[in-house]
């Protein structure tokens, strides 16, 4: 390391720029969240109302929380289906199974795949008129489903859709660090004469907390942020019954698309925003508390 | 006791193949969807209007380049996919060069405040990026980069916590001989910089303009947010406006999906690895 003034001249640009759209915004956001504004009039200061409105008022709490669940419901199904589906294709595609180089690829594929052209894929297959689903059942002689226009069946797409869309990044990042795990380890478990799924458990996953850690942080932060997928899917209002509501989409509605009262409430909007920060941020924690926790164990 | 890897392919017992055999259909039956989803896409863009009608499924009875050309001439689709380029590559310029000058400066000089400075570029981190949106965007309108595209270029590259951490490891791991001779030779700090860091840094530089290539190329929120005038519109949001009128449309949507997509896909089968390793970022390798 260096001792001179030069750094400044480095650091300057970055710090210019990081300040003034990262680190600024999130603080007015904060600021914001304590007003009743919409972005031209007089900025009136209301304290706590904006929240309180959020999670009391009958109307708005029922929209919030309806939400609110979705995202959770879908952390759920990350943790219990996603994640480990992820964690089962990475650990095939590590014991080198027929096709391996192909599915890595396919697999991964979806990835690079933007939103809004999964918005179309969805179309091509689920749309009730033209889609791929119901002229299948059609020409079977079945009865055709409204699919995602359907309550009971739109989460279940909604899930599949993403699964499709996002499993590659979380798979390949297990699969990597797989490939690190030195190979005397694994044909030692097999001189022992253990299963492959005891090997998985006992040899192999103990050797992954790393990856697990990213992924679990990285996939706490995408269910909690959820927006493109159910928006595409869905609709601004996300879906029949709201079924596919997430909370980052009512949170656009009432800041960019009118939707307090016919007008944009920036306060309101905010406090939105904040109270969903304050949210991930518990999660993130109690998640980083939970896997310091399983590190020791091992 | 030393066993070579064909051994163990031996003694592999017959239901542990089974299973394996069966899986790899599975995962190859599984991802038919995606080829015939990509496959399908492709064939119909080719097919003429009337035959779409009737015909989503299959090949093209005959093809036309008619839709691509309604496309690219009426439609602006040609503005859009420069739009997305532009928005692209002024990003990615501005994220890395900014990134890595201050990666840099945080790891290779002494000063004082460099820990707290490295605290501050890592709070990005925990910070999704719509809690800043709404006062970006009051920042944005009053700057007058609303609706622009440089103006959305500057949010991408100030979110830079995450490449600005990678660049950093790696730039500690570079051996100080080499600037320290250049040094005495009478470079001066920027030389040091342009000259050897960089070019040595050419595969990181490369994995994180990757990864930022394709997540701003596919990005939907932003733009949804900060590119509302169809003159700025990127191919992303264009694929989407098209999509909301789609029975109107429905002959070239399929066009204009290929459009949005080859240039992904072209960087996906090109550069899968350096993809992966820039997801991980080196925090795998710990």
């Amino acid at each position: 390391m260096k001792k001179s003034k030069k750094y400044i001249a480095f650091i300057a640009p970055a710090f210019i720029l990081y300040t003034v759209f990262m680190i600024i915004p999130i603080l007015f956001a904060m600021y914001y969240s304590f007003f009743n504004w919409n972005g031209i009039g007089d900025m009136v200061f209301i304290g706590l109302n904006n929240f309180k409105r959020l999670l009391t008022e009958p109307r708005m709490s029922r929209i919030f929380f309806n939400a609110l669940s979705n995202n959770f419901v879908y952390l759920l199904c990350v943790m219990v289906l996603i994640t480990p589906i992820q964690l089962f294709f990475a650990y095939v595609l590590n014991i080198k199974i027929r096709a391996h180089k192909y599915l890595q690829l396919m697999l991964f594929l979806p990835y690079v795949v933007s939103t809004s052209i999964v918005g179309f894929f969805a179309t091509l297959m689920f749309d009730p008129n033209i889609g791929v689903l119901n002229s299948i059942l059609s020409s079977l002689g079945l009865e055709e489903s409204a699919w995602l226009g359907n309550p009971d069946l739109s989460f279940k797409i909604f899930v599949g859709v993403v699964i499709w869309q996002c499993i590659g990044s979380g798979m390949m990042i297990f699969y990597a660090n797989m490939k690190e795990i030195p190979d005397s380890l694994i044909e030692a478990s097999i001189i022992d004469g253990a299963g492959e799924l005891r090997k998985f458990f006992n040899v192999v996953l103990p050797q992954l907390t790393s990856s697990l850690s990213t992924n679990i942080t990285l996939s706490v932060i995408f269910a909690l942020t959820m927006f493109d997928i159910p928006f595409m899917l869905g609709g601004p209002q996300g879906g029949v019954n709201n079924t596919i509501d997430f909370v980052n989409m009512v949170f656009y509605r009432y800041a960019f698309g009118g939707a307090y009262f016919g007008e944009t409430s920036l306060g309101f909007g905010s406090s939105i925003s904040v109270t969903m920060f304050l949210i991930i941020l518990t999660m993130s924690m109690l998640v980083k508390a939970l896997l310091k926790k399983v590190k020791i164990d091992y | 006791m030393v066993f070579r890897k064909k051994e163990f392919k031996i003694a592999e017992s017959a239901s542990v193949r089974l299973v394996k055999n069966t899986i790899s259909v599975i995962l190859v039956v599984y991802t038919f969807i995606t080829l015939f989803l990509f496959g399908n896409t492709i064939l119909s863009s080719f097919k003429e209007k009337q035959e779409l009608i009737n015909n989503t499924i299959g090949i093209p009875k005959r093809f036309t380049l008619e839709n691509y050309r309604t496309l690219l001439v009426e439609k602006d689709f040609l503005r859009y996919f420069f739009n997305s380029f532009f928005l692209v590559f002024l990003s990615l310029f501005l994220l890395l060069l900014v990134a890595s000058m201050a990666a840099y400066g945080l790891s290779s000089f002494k000063f004082r405040g460099n820990s707290v400075l490295q605290t501050y570029f890592l709070i990005g981190l925990m910070f999704p990026i719509q809690l800043g949106i709404l006062p970006l965007f009051i920042m944005l309108t009053r700057l007058h980069l609303n609706n622009t595209i440089p103006g959305l270029a500057l949010l991408y590259a100030a979110n830079m916590s995450f490449p600005l951490l990678v660049f950093s490891k790696f730039f500690r791991g570079i051996p100080t001989s080499l600037s320290e001779s250049a040094r005495i030779d009478g470079a001066g700090e920027f030389r040091v910089f342009l000259s050897i860091i960089i070019p040595m840094s050419k595969p990181v530089l490369f994995t994180m303009g990757l990864i930022n290539f394709v997540t701003i190329w596919n990005d939907f929120y932003m733009p949804l947010v900060f590119l509302t005038k169809n003159s700025v519109r990127t191919l992303t949001l264009a694929v989407y406006t098209f999509m909301a009128n789609f029975l109107a449309n429905w002959h070239l949507v399929f066009a204009a999906v290929v459009v949005a997509l080859l240039p992904v896909i072209i960087v996906f089968f090109r550069f899968s690895d350096q993809i992966v390793s820039g997801l991980t970022g080196g925090a795998v390798k710990e």
